[in-house]
């Protein structure tokens, strides 16, 4: 096992039981700089590269990335199931993070949500980028269109989260083995609040800040996918798991 | 209300009750096989006596056969439609699990 001793973070949080998930498409621009980033504070990465074209895989694997690479693109709810599956099989996982690979989220926010996690009293804790405190500019259409989804959402609404879609997550064991994302597209998140309230997870919400770069805007969903995604919680369900 | 609009309104909530309630257990293929089987019976009665459905028609509140038969085939296409759609979904999911299976084998890890 791989420890490094250059800690640039305080505390256990780069304790070796940590596994950062991250699903990658064509993001070889961004994708060893996430993976450096991630590295400085956390022993271990798995990078999902979710059929890309333009390299990824090799990109992250020199970055110190455990690689896995899907053979057709699946979407990022399955990229995420594959690499919370790849994490969860390996000795000594005990926390696991999801995070975008396009260069939106903050290493120190995961760390923050790692030590929040370590306090035992919650089994999964989710980014919000609408907390009072937090600094985040999201832009005017994005935060009514995010806001309505969380409030359209029963499970979301139940248990009091702001923000659904934000890909930041850290949960312990309990929520790794028992995941089971169908949803291959983006309405995976949708789909993670649902199954937190269906297998009775504690969750909590930690404010996160979203780097809304040039790059990571370009690589975002339309704010259109926002009705796919409705439609599919609708739908979630009705299908045969 | 017209007897139509009670039969073609319901008929709409009974598909969706059938879609949304557990499919693709034996029972319910034996169903489809059923109605098939009864569509057919009656689509071959029609074009013997194509006049018959404009009776039909009548005791429902519609002018024309012609008419009735239209009603009914937007409600097996709606039926079609989504059942194909859940379909895939559910052979989307099958073939995530197997792309899943083949990039966990081929996992690489990084030299450090």
């Amino acid at each position: 096992m791989d420890i490094e001793t250059a800690d640039t973070y305080p505390g256990d949080a780069r304790a070796a039981d940590v596994w950062v998930i991250v699903p990658a498409f064509n993001e070889a621009r961004v994708i060893s700089t996430v993976v450096r980033e991630l590295r400085s504070a956390f022993a271990h990465v798995v990078c999902v590269d979710d059929g890309s074209r333009d390299g990824t895989a090799d990109v992250a694997l020199a970055a110190g990335a455990h690689v896995v690479t899907h053979p057709v693109n699946l979407g990022q709810g399955a990229a995420i199931q594959t690499g919370v599956e790849y994490a969860r099989s390996q000795s000594g996982a005990g926390v696991f993070a999801t995070f975008d690979a396009d260069g939106q989220h903050r290493v120190s926010d995961v760390v923050r949500m790692v030590e929040r996690l370590r306090r035992g009293d919650v089994d999964i804790v989710i980014g919000t980028r609408f907390a009072a405190e937090g600094a985040t500019h999201t832009p005017l259409l994005k935060r009514v269109i995010l806001r309505a989804a969380a409030w359209l959402s029963p499970a979301s609404r139940r248990l009091g989260l702001t923000d659904s879609h934000n890909g930041l997550r850290v949960f312990n064991r309990r929520v790794a083995d028992n995941l089971a994302l169908t949803m291959s597209g983006m309405s995976h998140a949708g789909e993670f609040i649902s199954l937190i309230d269906e297998n009775h997870w504690r969750v909590t919400e930690q404010p996160v800040e979203i780097l809304y770069t040039d790059y990571s805007m370009s690589k975002g969903q339309p704010l259109l996918n926002g009705v796919n995604i409705v439609f599919d919680g609708f739908l979630r369900g009705r299908m045969r798991r | 209300m017209n007897w139509i609009q009670v039969l073609l309104i319901s008929a709409v909530l009974a598909l969706l009750v059938y879609l949304l309630r557990s499919r693709t257990n034996a029972k319910a293929k034996a169903w489809v096989k059923v109605g098939y089987l009864l569509f057919v019976i009656a689509a071959v009665y029609a074009v013997l006596r194509p006049d018959d459905t404009t009776v039909v028609a009548n005791w429902l509140g519609v002018d024309r056969g012609a008419d009735l038969l239209t009603y009914a085939l937007v409600i097996a296409f709606v039926f079609t439609t989504l059942s194909t759609y859940l379909r895939f979904k559910e052979l989307e999911l099958r073939y995530a699990r197997l792309a899943r299976a083949v990039a966990l084998q081929s996992a690489r890890t990084p030299e450090r």
